[in-house]
């Protein structure tokens, strides 16, 4: 239960920097984070080992 | 519009192509096997899972070597890896493993006891991925693991982890910990599943004595020692003795804690029916004040910061130029569990453990550790299991 809460979160927060990384128009060093923040969420989220 | 989203596409592929190559090295280390040679005393290999099915199909699953005597006599348990990042546990159980003839009783001999954390590392700290220890037959490579199990293998953490079933509250990190998760349950998270193998293992097998083999820092007090509880005091004490008179290394005994849970030589004695001991050896690798952690410091215990520290009186054990080489830590690993099993035999006449075949402290200082390990190359055909 506790993990699927967590994985549920992480998806969460993923679709939040990827709507911010589509969005964002001006900032590159932003950009740059988003996909930095992005890595470890999407590997969770796809049980990458 | 269009410029926009391709130049954000090449950062995403950019950024994928970082992570596939920073990742690489990681998977081919945590998907590498390591060969292990039946030795001429190996009568069965077992998997953990058969005594914790909760650990089929998973990274905690793990082998168990048996090594049946001719005669009947007692059994014991030997781990290594129970830390992955303490690889003289792991040695000297490979070297049993090897080498050991039993002639009375059964050893039952686990390796790589924590599998996923040997399949772990810790970058952060610039672990190595890998230790090479030069033998008769060329280089045998091994993976460098780490203290705790891959949170790929278990994963979330807790804030706080409950111990079951004394419900003490412990680190959340010691919940992939496997010498704070005993005596463990069948369902509980996934390294309490490896160590309820253990324990049902020893229950069902009705195991005299159970040896985890650890290494700690030379700054930390203890160290250098044989851990037991009440029960197995006076065996530790005459092996600790008997060591020091015989074989000429210092080996004290440190009493286990009655009140910290969820460590082997606690729960071992408190839930089953064997007499639990925990055998620590420095390792300088493992101490924080330390130069760069690579392979040589990990194989010969040489740092000019603990020497300066050593001049200062800050360490728990004697240490000079000569650092404190693996050949010491693995020797003294040996020579302390064969002399374990002499103890209990004198004490327990009916259950006597005989091995043979084993190095002592003395050759594995002399010859080398490398010099036991067998060549997969020349083993007979099925000889060999990678894990």
């Amino acid at each position: 239960m506790i993990m699927i809460a967590y994985y549920a979160i992480t998806a969460f927060l993923l679709f939040l920097v990827g709507w911010n990384f589509v969005r964002e128009k001006e900032r590159r060093q932003d950009l740059v984070l988003y996909l930095l923040v992005m890595i470890p969420l999407l590997l969770r989220l796809l049980r990458w080992k | 519009m269009k410029k926009d989203s391709l130049s954000k596409a090449a950062l995403a592929v950019a950024f994928l192509g970082l992570a596939v190559w920073g990742g690489l090295p990681l998977y081919r280390h945590r998907h590498r096997g390591v060969p292990v040679v039946k030795g001429p005393g190996v009568t069965a290999v077992l998997r953990l899972s058969e005594f914790s099915p909760g650990l089929k199909g998973t990274a905690g699953d793990t082998f168990v070597f048996v090594l049946q005597g001719k005669a009947p006599g007692g059994k014991a348990l030997l781990m290594g890896n129970t830390h992955a990042n303490e690889p003289e546990g792991m040695l000297a159980a490979l070297i049993f493993i090897e080498n050991a003839v039993v002639e009375k009783g059964t050893l039952y001999v686990i390796p790589f006891f924590n599998n996923s954390a040997s399949r772990n590392t810790r970058p952060g700290d610039g672990y190595p991925l890998y230790f090479d220890i030069a033998t008769d037959w060329g280089a045998c490579r091994f993976r460098y693991g780490n203290r705790d199990a891959s949170p790929l293998d278990q994963w979330p953490d807790p804030d706080v982890y409950i111990h079951y079933p004394e419900r003490q509250l412990l680190s959340y990190i010691d919940v992939r910990n496997t010498n704070r998760t005993w005596p463990g349950r069948p369902d509980g998270p996934l390294m309490e599943r490896v160590t309820f193998g253990a324990m049902e293992l020893m229950r069902r097998e009705s195991v005299d004595l159970a040896i985890d083999i650890h290494g700690a820092e030379t700054m930390f007090p203890v160290t250098n020692c044989i851990v037991a509880p009440e029960k197995s005091v006076k065996i530790a004490t005459l092996a600790s003795l008997t060591v020091k008179a015989m074989e000429g290394f210092e080996n004290h005994v440190e009493p286990s804690p009655a009140g910290f849970r969820g460590l082997s030589h606690r729960e071992i004695g408190d839930h089953g029916p064997s007499l639990p001991f925990l055998l620590e050896a420095p390792i300088p690798f493992l101490d924080q004040p330390t130069g760069p952690k690579t392979t040589k410091l990990l194989l010969d215990g040489k740092d000019p910061f603990l020497l300066s520290l050593s001049r200062k009186k800050k360490l728990f054990v004697p240490y000079d130029e000569d650092g404190w080489p693996l050949e010491k830590r693995v020797g003294q690993n040996l020579s302390v569990a064969l002399e374990i099993f002499r103890q209990f035999s004198k004490k327990s006449a009916g259950r006597p453990i005989a091995v043979r075949g084993v190095p002592r402290y003395a050759d594995a200082v002399k010859d080398g550790v490398g010099r036991f390990l067998a060549d997969p190359a020349k083993a007979a055909p099925g000889g060999v299991i990678m894990n």
